[in-house]
Parts: C-alpha cells; structure tokens; sequence
C-alpha cells in the first residue's frame, strides 16, 4: 500500500498545523505537560491500539517465544529441530505451499483473462458477473465443505449424473490434495478476480487504439504494453491468493481435519489438530505457527514492494 | 492473453455460471430434497427440512450467537476505530505509524495463528477468561477491525475532515462534539461499508471460534461442522443453515457493493491499492 504511505505524508503536513501550534521548543514544559500533551496525542486512539496490542502483536510475539520454549522451559531449538526432521510435518509444509502455489497460480491463469473481459463488459452485464463472482467470493467456510459433498461426494449431484451417463467417475476425495484443491479453486478464482478487476482499468482504451493507429497486432499490444502494465498487480494478486490458501483453516479443517488419518497435512490444520485433539505437540504446533508467521510477513513485503513498482507509473 | 470474441463471452460466462451456481444449487436442492442416493436431481420434494431446522431450538440458538456476537462486535470495533482515526487524521499522524502496523496482521496472518496465540497469552496471563464468549469478543473485534479502519481512513480523506475539523474549531465545538456532530454524519458511507464487512467476518468466522470457546459457545460455523462431521449426520438441517448462512453473508456483500456503486474501488476490501488510479 505504498500510494497510501504517500497520501499519509501529505495529510501529516495538512494536520501538522495543529503539531506546529504547540509550545516553542526549547521553552523549559513542566513533566506534567509533557504527560498532558503525549495524552492529548495519543489518548482518543489508545483504546483501538491496546485492543489491537493485546490480540495481534502480543500473540503473534508469543506463538513465536513458544516455539523456542522447551517442555520444562527455557530456550531452546529442539522444538524447531523435531517439527523440521519430522516426515509428517515437514509434508505438511510442502503440502501447504504446493497448495498454494497451485491455486494461485490457476487463479491467475483463469481469473487474469476473465477479470480483463469483465473490465470491458457493459454495466449490465459487469452487475451479473460481479453478483455471480460474490456468490464464490462469500461461499466459503463449512458451508463450502457441505456443499463439495453435495456435489462431488458419494452420492453427489455430478458424481451421480456422471455414474447415470454411463461414466466410470469416482471423485477425488474430500481429504485428499486434488480435493482440497478443487474446493479452493471456487472461492479463490472469484477472489482472484475481484482483487484484479480494477488494476484492469489502468490500461487504457485508448493505449489499445493508438497501438492499432501504428498498425500493431493485438498480439504486439498485450507483448508490449499491456502485460507489462498489468504483470505487477497480477503478481501481487498472485501473493495475496497463495498467502491466503496457505493460511485457509476452516474449510480444510471440515473437509479433511475430522479424518482419523488424515492423508492431507497442512500447516494449518496441524496446529488446529494439535489444539483440539492433544495437549501434546503443541511446541510444535508453535513452530507451525511461527512459519506461518514467516510465509505472512515475506508475503506481505513482496507485495508492497510489487504494488509500489506497480503504482510508480501513475504517481 | 486470449482474446475473447462476443460469442466466446458468452460461453465464458455460461461455463462461469454453471461452475460457481452448481454448488449452491445443490446445497439448495438438498434442503428441499425428500432422499437423494441414487439420481442426479433428489426423488422428491418436500419442506420438512426447512420446517424441522427453523423450529430446532438448537439450530435458533446458534444462529442467535453468532448474530449477536456479530453486532456486539461491530458495535466495539466502531467505538474504537473512528475516535482513533478521526485523531490520527487531525492530530497526531505519528497514530498511523500504528494503526497501519496493526491492520497488517490480520490481513496476511492466518486466522488459527491469531487464535493460537491468544490461547496461550490469555493461558498465561489470565486463565479464568479462557473459553468465554468475552474473549472471543475482543478476538473478533481485534481480527476485522482492519476492514472498518480501511473504509472509515477512506471516508475521512474523502470527506476532507481536517477542513471540517477545523472549521468545528473555530465555532468553539470540543473534539468529542465535532466527531459525534460533524465527523460521524460525514463518513456515512464509509462507516456502512467497514461495518457490513466487520459483520461478516465475525460471522463466519471459524478459527478463534473452535479455537477460543468452543462448544460452550456453539455458533453457526460450530454447529455447521459437527452437523458435517458427526457419524449420524444431518444434512437435512446442514443445508438449511447453509443457505441461510449464504443469504446473510451475500447480502451484506452486495450492501458492500452497492454503497460503493460509482467508486471504482477495489471490490475486496484490505486491497484497495490495488487500484492504481485512487490517487489519480
């Protein structure tokens, strides 16, 4: 959000008049001015910064401290050693980041071209594809889980049609990898699509005509201009979607949480299954937490750092 | 990139359709079905489910919970987001540094990270507020109140609240008057937009929810799981609270949509630099 920075730094000028009215600096101010001034900056924001330091930053501080805690205390890489040498969790890594991966990058691969003809679609028919891409963007949660089974459980609507056509169909299951993926798919795509609708908007139509006043082939417009323009805020939906579908817990959780065996292990469910079904495994659970941590705040730089080269040409 | 010619939109958009209705349609389909094991559409309709999950106290009494855990936490995040942004737009810029930080977490950390950490640091320091509704209050409120604080920012610079702020000044009015009297009716808006969204993300919230409280406080995502999951599962009553549960959340977000008709914003909030041109 860096044109958000920029738009920070005007405004703190515009309402530094009222800083610049303070005492002189320099003027001998008692201790209790000062404590009465810092109040008078701080205080009507203190509520909504306390609330927000008490349940995010001091968790996320904890989570991190706890996955260097050993069993009996103390500091220790133990926890980080065994979850990093363990198969099943180090699967779970893989699995999430491959999940992400994936999604992500179907996301893009289907949701660029259509965001792109959604952008160009007439009012009318804008209103229905946003209203259907809702519909995907809000069914998620449980509720999609449900409604995989409905569809392509055992006795699912397609895996009933299909068996009626006379189709060997057995469908993938809901706790296996393809499953998982196939349920992401239907909210992420959506998503992928509202998150890149308006970034669509900054190649102009009029780029698009004076390309073709030259005698260029459409193809010799989106090779070098439109993609190029567009590259950035793809990329940075790309982020988004994969730092998300990393991070997706209750869906997975109902489709393949609640499996004695789980054959699909992610980082998130990991440290759901340790929370609800074992008082032990939690430091490791802690370190789970703590990647995530990691996976977040890498994502969250690189997709500053994308959408600041992204927004340089319109500054 | 390829493109797509008028007929191709239209098969683009059929197969869009079929896709992302098909789900629904069958989630719909099963509220309303009499039994479906064997063909593609159910063998018989009937309004039993329907009848039998909104007479289930057990059904009313989650979906209660999670309304009410919902505007109690709309209500929180709006007392603590817009008196501190009206300050950090008027006062003390240094606020933002904050605030900003503050609203990242959420947006890129996963929810069960959140909820873990909070399990522990509320196991530490105050043990006897673990798996009460009071904390899962304060956890929701903490995890969605980025969207209220991006759309309220918005509002404000859009409204221009310092002018306002100032002329409030100059008429003698107190910064608590100016913010109920000037600020407030102002930020509109902005204020429905981040309220809608803070609403829903509390209500369908599921990873602080099982994590925090759990069965002592059984919402609607609770309920739906173990409606899933249990061995004598009732999908009768699961689809019913599935769709309404889509009614509620579709609804907010066309809301979101249509108090933002004409803006070219972006439709998912937390990512609003993705457009370009807002400073345009």
């Amino acid at each position: 959000m860096p044109d958000a920075g920029s738009r920070t730094a005007s405004i703190g000028l515009e309402g530094g008049r009222a800083v610049t009215a303070r005492p002189t600096a320099g003027a001998p101010r008692s201790v209790r001015a000062t404590a009465a001034r810092i109040a008078g900056d701080w205080l009507p924001a203190v509520p909504l910064l306390i609330l927000a330091v008490l349940l995010l930053v001091l968790p996320t501080a904890v989570v991190v401290l706890q996955s260097f805690r050993g069993e009996t205390g103390g500091i220790t890489l133990a926890n980080w050693a065994e979850t990093l040498s363990r198969k099943s969790d180090r699967r779970a890594i893989a699995t999430s980041l491959e999940l992400g991966a994936l999604v992500g990058t179907i996301s893009l691969l289907i949701g660029a071209p259509l965001a792109w003809a959604i952008s160009r679609a007439l009012p009318a028919a804008r209103t229905a594809w946003l209203s259907l891409l809702n519909v995907g963007a809000n069914f998620g949660g449980i509720g999609l889980a449900f409604a995989y089974t409905a569809v392509l459980g055992t006795y699912g609507m397609v895996t009933l049609a299909l068996q009626r056509l006379g189709l060997p169909f057995t469908p993938p299951p809901s706790t296996s990898f393809t499953g998982l993926a196939m349920a992401y798919f239907y909210t992420n795509i959506p998503l992928f699509i509202l998150l890149t609708l308006p970034a669509m908007h900054t190649v102009r139509d009029d780029w698009m005509e004076a390309a073709e006043v030259c005698s260029a082939t459409r193809f010799q417009f989106w090779r070098h201009v439109g993609i190029p323009i567009l590259t950035p805020f793809l990329l940075a939906g790309w982020v988004l979607i994969f730092t998300w579908t990393v991070g997706i817990y209750g869906l997975a959780y109902a489709l393949a949480g609640s499996a004695p065996a789980a054959p699909v292990r992610l980082m998130t469910l990991q440290i759901g299954i340790a929370l609800n079904q074992s008082a032990n495994g939690q430091q490791r659970a802690a370190v789970m937490a703590a990647i995530l941590l990691i996976i977040a705040t890498v994502s969250l730089v690189t997709y500053r750092i994308i959408l600041r080269r992204a927004t340089r040409w319109f500054s | 990139m390829v493109f797509v010619g008028r007929l191709g939109r239209g098969a683009l958009f059929a197969a869009l359709a079929i896709y992302l209705l098909l789900p629904l349609s069958a989630v719909l389909l099963s509220s309303f079905a009499t039994t479906w094991t064997a063909n593609p559409l159910p063998d018989g309709y009937t309004l039993a489910s329907w009848g039998e999950a909104l007479a289930n106290p057990r059904l009313q009494a989650a979906v209660a919970r999670t309304f009410g855990l919902a505007a109690a936490v709309l209500v929180l995040d709006i007392l603590l987001v817009v008196p501190a942004v009206y300050w950090q737009r008027v006062r003390n810029p240094r606020i933002r540094v904050v605030t900003e930080l503050c609203a990242a977490i959420p947006f890129v950390l996963p929810f069960i990270v959140i909820a873990f950490g909070i399990l522990k640091l509320t196991g530490f320091a105050i043990p006897s507020l673990l798996g009460t509704p009071p904390l899962l209050l304060l956890g929701h409120a903490a995890i969605a109140f980025p969207f209220l604080y991006w759309s309220v920012d918005g509002a404000m610079a859009a409204a221009n609240v310092v002018k306002l702020n100032e002329a409030a000044q100059m008429c003698g009015a107190t910064p608590l008057q100016t913010l109920r009297h000037i600020i407030v009716p102002n930020i509109g808006p902005g204020l429905a937009t981040g309220g809608m969204l803070v609403f829903a993300t509390s209500f369908g919230e599921f990873a602080l929810v099982q994590v925090l409280v759990g069965a002592r406080f059984e919402n609607v995502s609770l309920y739906s799981l173990d409606l899933l999951t249990r061995t004598s599962a009732d999908f009768g009553t699961l689809a019913v609270l599935t769709v309404l549960t889509f009614i509620v959340l579709f609804v907010i977000s066309t809301g979101v949509v249509w108090s933002n008709r004409g803006k070219r914003g972006t439709a998912v909030a937390g990512a609003r630099a993705m457009t370009a041109e807002k400073d345009a």
